[in-house]
């Protein structure tokens, strides 16, 4: 009881402390809007994200819709409002991923020392030295097509592959953070004093260990997001992150452009705006965490 | 009520422009054709002048034997010749052929070739040279093979060449005319990097993946070209050759997409030119396993789709609106529209569904190839037949992987390109034919099967008519595909330009009639 | 005239956006030849208004208006930072603590010496050279030619203090300010630097500030004295005057608080101070040491003045009229801890609890580009080499040696945080398993740790309450609740209130944290605790009190603990035993209070005669060691002690290794010279120890 009510008080401060800075106030608003879409975007959005019925084409922004309408018909407000979840989704949930899974390998690791930390240290420095990109291209390019056959595991494997691969790109680097903080927090003597309880590996590096990385992994988790939704956003772009229909706004860039663009430039226009405001929102929100977090220490 | 009248006016406002530019074209096609000689003796001093055309994309392979894109066919077409060449509306055209005749039963072809003709490096044009390119198109290595495989033998007299075909074909002139058929000199070597034609154009330079400079041609058997030169300017993708045209360092874009198009013609700075081709796009379904083995749900897709609105939509209103089989109005002699399509009504859809044992509807996957208006399509697609209870997945695939180990013949439902052939049969043959090599609809209908066999065989012109329009009746009635539109082909010119006659296959756009005022 | 002047300084530091005053109303005069100490505990202001002096504060730190600093005259509180550093390095120089990060590390010794000079004087390239090494051999450094061409990482800590002071003192400063500049050292390098700061600034007339925690080192070499309490001077005297006739209740309570020589548990409690330093965002009214101090009455909530109650001194409290006139007796101002009386005797034997029979740890070294090059194995690390010894049931056993000695690693090979390379471990009779996961959850219970540091032995996301409660549950297989009951019974056994449960560690003081420790390590009920270190980072106001706990628990719960430190004096205060080790193995076991008289291995010898007196009256010339301590990886032959030792026979002490001596009352030397030699050579050089 006491322990929840002393979270709570922590997470309250957290936020007042989010809001007390006025950038960071700034980049949170925008991060909080756009939360807010990507759950009740899909609600809120006057038109469908792939209703053409009655819409007009390739028409100008207008009081009906006020960032016009694509190529095809589409209502772009709409389609920016609904496509919100889709990159919280995989950004988010991605990034989620390899948070926890790059913790638990830099956690290991970390603590382990030796031949295991050397080898998989190596791994890492490798794929760390491919630029996300492009080692986002090369493993898509793997489970994106791993079967055409609907229901199948790999399927469901090449339906998330943009999760997975943000996922992927960044577990190394999440890895590796929480590596170097292991390093330093394993040589702290409450460590020791759990080794001497004989604690199972599993309590002295979640129980012990872990609570000291979290306000590095915090950081590093905001950096990371903010990284994924770009990275999200030019896989849509390069439209292997997305399938059409999804109101991906990566995609609607990548529909929008070309010879489209002389002909409905709003529907590149504001999706890519939307992709700007909101990687530099969490970049403003991710830098207030990061001197909350330090000043905290 | 405010959505549909905006609509209305809008895309009648879009159609008024896409008749302008049509209209353009045409301007340009008719007024150069008959006078070319005329204009081209008159601008003597414009003859010194280099008209650049740009183009989204460079050669990769240069052997006529083996090219098969735009830019490497407009490269050899400008240095080599054709027996016969075919004009927009894929009439066949004598060139280096100057008259031909064609026994009854389809199997002897007598050609005149022109006299006088010679190549770049001096040597005269011979029968020989004749002889030894279409051997080597019927030989292993040429793509062409299929084709040019049934020429049995080839006879030579005077300038008269006399060729025999193993089997009959009432369409060996089109195979002639092939985009492959480049006539080269006999025992040519280091062909594909090396070029010594008969062509209008002599090459002075070739930058790989730049550009290729010509000049014109002064012994050119047809008359001397009426531009001094030609360049050719290779641009990574249709945007920087567009770029191009907007700076003024080309004079003329060809190949481009529906927007892009739209977007240049809506400027009113150039001349757009748009000519009715016979590429579509296959929108298909397996009939051989369920659910496209019920003739009810290859119906239901038919009525759950609006073409007209996916004419627009896509097409933005270029080219020619489908009637679901691939005799399209480029074939004005066998095209027909008799017979009604089915109309767009989704409820009828969804009760078609339902009488097939799917009152749920359907849900399926929808491959697509990823090449520009192809996912467009598929959105379009998907979201009218979302209204009829079709709900499905867009599966875009980078084109090799979609035509990789044919999974292109294998998905239920998938969009494929077909390009523009100037004859209906070809198509019939290889994907309407029971078990024909590209048949991706896995389609098996023996009434359907009987009469391409016979269309392929006749040389009865009438009777081959009456064929070819049951055809369209059956697979309008019951095919297992959709063709929502024919393609059309694009260019682009600057003001100055005239005397091109834009090719429903651009890279067979001519140039030697070119003038730049 | 006064080197340094200062009236009225105060210095404030910018936290949080909020001005926090760490240092007020601060004055000092020092005159050219005298060393001004100032000494406090941490956060008391010491270090801050060192530097404030020099105008050397950190970017967030300002000295606030009013303040009057007089350096040879000039008022530079306000001079702008180019006129300070014309005089910084030039007449004034700062002895930080650490000097391995106030040397460059990329650029020669020699050269960092000659371009501070350099930059100061208008010296030709070869005269400034001279000055380098004439710099160098005043601080005693062997072979300054070739010392000048080193990089600062090649030698060791005691030769970068003193190259610091070479550089220091190299361009003949008016003012040196030392802040600290022993803490980082051993004992026996410590005793080193502390003599030789002495002579060179007796000789060059500098003024010195002298910045330390240490009350031995005040009186070792202060001839002035400040003591500060949160930011304010509680008494200025001169060192005798401080020492002998404290003033201030704060003062005095620092000097109980610290055992004498020869002083042990069984003498008397070591006295305490109650509480804690004020945060400075928080001072309380009136007299800051007021919430502590014994004596503090009503008047004591309004500001007492700071009074001269003779020239030259000055003190800060109402009451130092009573402390002056002897109606207070200085002794008895703080309570004694009667519950740490220690009544029973080294008389009664007991049973053997942990027995070590040459236990060996040697650490593997990586093989460099060099040795396999040279096609050499590179030889191991010999931090534990042949330790026999025995810990019995109940008692105390100080484990003692420079650092390096290895006594640390003999105790994580005894807790089981390294496994040994050889000997044997027994356990209550039992072969004691070398790897933790090979002893069962009794082991486990029965051996515990208490570590040097309190800031990181307890996990800061975890409460008190939950850190106490794992061991007891994990190890002591209670229920929850019976947990629950006896968290509080052992907050309460380490002086902790019971609300203390719920508190996280950031909320505790140093030694609030260390008490928690030591409850954790109780709580599964061990015999023998192992304490590496367990007060030496805590102030001397509360290490008395940790001490007296770990006293009094040993006496309730008969625990036997190995209390390894560097600091003679505590270790001989609180152990039974002694054990001095040297380069891993033992040179001298024996009981505490013999270590105070002869006979003495000479190492011992070195180690005990360097402790720094807190009594000025007892500047005795320490015995000096060479600070050349041999690696572990390449230990001496014959006595290991050899290379170093200021009593080698001669060439017996190269080749063989000397025997274990015994002077019949359980005592050992491992030496050459016969036992009565020792006595007779020893009685003349040891200082006498003050029997009370």
């Amino acid at each position: 009881m006491d322990n929840i009510q002393r979270i709570v008080q922590g997470v309250l401060r957290f936020i007042r402390q989010l809001f007390g800075d006025p950038q960071t106030a700034v980049g949170t608003t925008i991060v909080l809007l756009f939360l807010f879409l990507a759950f009740f975007g899909n609600a809120l959005a006057p038109y469908g994200a792939n209703e053409t019925g009655d819409i007009p084409v390739s028409a100008a922004p207008s009081t009906q819709h006020p960032f016009g309408t694509d190529t095809l018909g589409r209502d772009v407000f709409s389609r920016v409002m609904i496509g919100t979840s889709s990159i919280f989704q995989k950004a988010g949930l991605g990034t989620l991923l390899a948070v926890l899974i790059g913790t638990v390998i830099g956690l290991y690791i970390g603590y382990q020392g030796g031949w295991i930390d050397e080898a998989t240290s190596r791994v890492i420095d490798a794929l760390l030295a491919m630029p996300a990109l492009l080692l986002a291209l090369v493993i898509l390019g793997v489970i994106r097509n791993l079967s055409l056959e609907q229901g199948s595991l790999q399927f469901l494997l090449a339906r998330n592959s943009v999760l997975l691969v943000i996922a992927v790109v960044y577990v190394p680097i999440v890895a590796r953070v929480v590596r170097s903080s292991t390093l330093e927090i394993k040589t702290r003597e409450f460590v020791q004093a759990a080794r001497i309880r004989g604690e199972s590996l599993g309590y002295i590096l979640f129980r012990e260990i872990f609570p000291s990385v979290v306000p590095t992994l915090v950081v590093e988790a905001s950096l990371r997001f903010s990284y994924a939704i770009f990275l999200v956003a030019a896989l849509g772009f390069l439209g292997i992150g997305a399938n059409p229909p999804t109101p991906d706004w990566g995609l609607m860039v990548e529909e929008a452009r070309g010879g489209n663009y002389n002909i409905a430039p709003w529907a590149l226009n504001f999706p890519a705006a939307a992709i700007a405001l909101l990687v530099v929102g969490v970049n403003l929100m991710s830098d207030g965490i990061k001197n909350i977090v330090q000043k905290s220490e | 009520m405010l959505h549909k009248e905006q609509n209305e006016n809008l895309s009648r406002r879009r159609f008024l422009k896409i008749m302008a530019a049509g209209a353009a074209g045409a301007v340009i096609v008719s007024c150069t054709t008959p006078g070319a000689t005329d204009e081209g003796e008159e601008g003597g001093s414009a003859s010194t002048d280099t008209i650049r055309v740009a183009w989204g994309g460079a050669p990769s392979v240069l052997d006529p034997s083996q090219a098969s894109a735009d830019v490497e066919i407009a490269f050899l077409n400008a240095i080599y010749d054709y027996l016969i060449d075919t004009d927009a509306d894929n009439t066949l055209v004598p060139r280096l052929a100057t008259d031909w005749e064609v026994n009854e039963e389809g199997t002897v072809y007598t050609l005149t070739i022109a006299e006088g003709v010679t190549f770049h490096n001096g040597d005269p044009l011979t029968l020989d040279d004749v002889m030894w390119t279409l051997e080597r198109l019927g030989s292993d290595e040429s793509s062409a093979a299929d084709l040019f495989g049934i020429i049995e033998t080839m006879e030579a007299d005077g300038n008269t060449l006399t060729i025999t075909l193993s089997e009959p074909d009432a369409d060996f002139l089109y195979t002639l005319a092939d985009n492959r058929a480049l006539i080269l000199q006999a025992n040519a070597e280091d062909i594909g990097n090396s070029f010594n034609g008969t062509g209008p154009f002599r090459l002075v330079e070739y930058i790989t993946e730049d550009r290729a400079i010509l000049e014109a041609n002064p012994d050119y058997f047809a008359g001397a070209p009426t531009v001094g030169g030609l360049e050719f300017i290779y641009f990574p993708d249709t945007e920087a050759a567009v770029n191009a045209l907007r700076s003024g360092t080309v004079d003329s874009v060809l190949r481009l997409d529906n927007p892009t198009f739209l977007g240049l013609s809506e400027e009113d700075l150039y001349q757009a030119v748009d000519v009715a081709t016979n590429g579509h796009d296959l929108v298909r379904l397996r009939a051989d396993r369920e659910p496209g083995s019920d003739p009810n749900v290859r119906l239901a897709f038919k009525h759950a789709t609006d073409r007209q609105a996916v004419f627009e939509r896509v097409q933005l209103g270029f080219g020619a609106l489908g009637r679901d089989n691939p005799i399209g109005p480029l074939y004005s002699r066998y095209y027909t529209e008799a017979f009604a399509l089915p109309e767009h009504n989704p409820e009828m859809a969804r009760q078609l569904l339902a009488d097939a044992g799917y009152p749920d509807g359907l849900e399926m996957t929808l491959f697509v190839p990823n090449a520009p208006g192809r996912p467009e399509l598929a959105q379009v697609l998907a979201s009218q037949w979302a209204e009829a209870g079709i709900n499905v997945t867009i599966e875009v695939q980078e084109e090799s992987v979609y035509y990789g180990d044919d999974g292109w013949l294998e998905v239920d439902l998938g969009i494929t390109p077909w390009g523009s052939r100037p004859i209906p049969q070809f198509y019939l043959d290889v994907a309407y034919k029971s078990g024909a090599m590209w048949n991706e609809a896995h389609f098996s209908d023996e009434e359907l099967d009987a009469l391409i066999e016979e269309a392929g065989a006749t040389t009865d012109e009438a009777e081959r008519v009456g064929l070819y329009e049951e055809i369209q009746r059956i697979l309008i009635e019951r095919g297992p595909v959709i063709i929502p539109y024919f393609f059309a082909s694009f260019g682009v010119f600057a003001e100055n330009v005239s005397g091109v006659a834009v090719h429903p296959f651009p890279g067979r756009t001519n140039f030697n009639n070119a003038v730049l005022a | 005239m006064s080197v340094l002047k200062a009236e009225n300084v105060g210095i404030s530091y910018k936290v949080n956006k909020q001005w926090i005053g760490a240092v007020r109303e601060f004055g000092i005069t020092v005159e050219p030849g005298e060393i001004y100490g100032i000494v406090g505990e941490s956060g008391s202001g010491k270090s801050t208004i060192a530097r404030g002096l020099i105008r050397y504060l950190p970017s967030n730190g300002r000295t606030e208006p009013g303040s009057r600093i007089e350096f040879l005259g000039e008022d530079i509180s306000a001079a702008p930072p180019a006129q300070m550093r014309n005089i910084w390095g030039a007449r004034m120089n700062l002895v930080p603590q650490n000097p391995m990060a106030a040397l460059n590390p990329s650029i020669r010794i020699g050269k960092q010496i000659a371009e501070l000079i350099g930059a100061h004087t208008d010296l030709s390239r070869e005269a400034i050279m001279d000055r380098v090494i004439d710099g160098l051999e005043r601080v005693n450094l062997a072979d300054p030619e070739k010392l000048v061409e080193r990089f600062p990482h090649e030698i060791s800590g005691g030769q970068q203090q003193r190259v610091m002071i070479a550089m220091a003192l190299s361009t003949s400063p008016k003012l040196l300010v030392l802040d600290e500049p022993t803490t980082a050292l051993d004992v026996t390098t410590e005793a080193v630097i502390l003599e030789l700061v002495r002579d060179l600034i007796k000789e060059d007339e500098t003024a010195a500030v002298y910045v330390t925690h240490n009350l031995g080192v005040v009186a070792q070499i202060c001839d002035r004295v400040i003591v500060m309490y949160a930011g304010e001077i509680m008494a200025d005297a001169p060192v005798y005057d401080l020492f002998y006739k404290p003033l201030h209740p704060y003062t005095i309570g620092l000097l109980n608080a610290i055992p004498q020589p020869g002083q042990t548990k069984r003498d008397r409690p070591l006295q305490t101070i109650p509480g804690r330093p004020p945060s400075l965002a928080d001072l309380p009214q009136g007299c800051v040491y007021a919430p502590r101090c014994p004596l503090a009455i009503e008047i004591c909530q309004t500001k007492p003045p700071l009074e001269a109650p003779e020239a030259g001194r000055l003190v800060r409290c109402h009451r130092w009229k009573e402390l002056a006139d002897g109606s207070i007796n200085p002794r008895t101002v703080y309570a004694t801890d009667e519950d740490a009386i220690i009544t029973d005797t080294l008389d009664e034997e007991r049973e053997p609890l942990l027995e070590l029979d040459s236990l060996y740890k040697y650490f593997p070294t990586r093989r460099t580009v060099q040795d396999i090059i040279k096609g050499e194995k590179p030889s191991p690390v010999r931090a534990v080499d042949g330790v026999n010894m025995t810990v019995n049931r109940g008692r105390t056993y100080g484990l003692v040696g420079e650092s390096g000695s290895g006594k640390t690693t003999l105790s994580k090979v005894v807790i089981g945080l390294f496994e040994k390379t050889g000997g044997e471990m027994i356990l209550m009779g039992v072969e004691l398993p070398a790897a933790l996961r090979g002893r069962d959850r009794e082991t486990l219970a029965d051996l515990q740790m208490i570590f040097q540091n309190p800031q990181n032995s307890l996990n800061p996301y975890l409460t008190v309450g939950q850190s106490i409660r794992r061991p007891l549950m994990k190890l002591g297989g209670l229920s929850r609740t019976e947990a629950e009951t006896e968290v509080r019974r052992l907050l309460k056994a380490v002086n902790l209130r019971e609300e203390y449960a719920t508190r996280y560690p950031n909320e505790l003081s140093g030694g609030e944290k260390q008490r928690v420790a030591i409850a954790r390590a109780f709580a599964s009920n061990p015999m023998l605790i192992l304490a590496d270190e367990p007060v030496s980072a805590l102030d001397v106001s509360v290490q008395s009190a940790v001490l007296n706990l770990l006293a009094r628990l040993q006496k309730d719960r008969d625990a036997a603990y190995i209390f390894i430190s560097h600091d003679l004096s505590v270790v001989s205060y609180l152990a039974d035993y002694i054990a001095v080790m040297y380069l891993g193995h033992l040179v001298e076991v024996g009981e505490a209070q013999e270590l105070h008289q002869p006979p003495l291995h000479p190492y011992t010898e070195a180690l005990v005669s360097a402790i720094p007196i807190p009594d000025p009256a007892r500047r005795e010339d320490p015995v000096l060691l060479n600070e050349n301590i041999p690696s572990a990886r390449d230990i001496p032959s014959g006595c290991r002690f050899h290379t170093r030792c200021p009593r080698k026979i001669g060439a017996i002490c190269e080749t063989d290794a000397p025997p274990w001596r015994a002077d019949g009352e359980g005592h050992y030397i491992r030496c050459h010279i016969p036992i009565d030699e020792l006595i007779e050579a020893q009685r003349k050089t040891l200082p006498e120890v003050e029997h009370s």
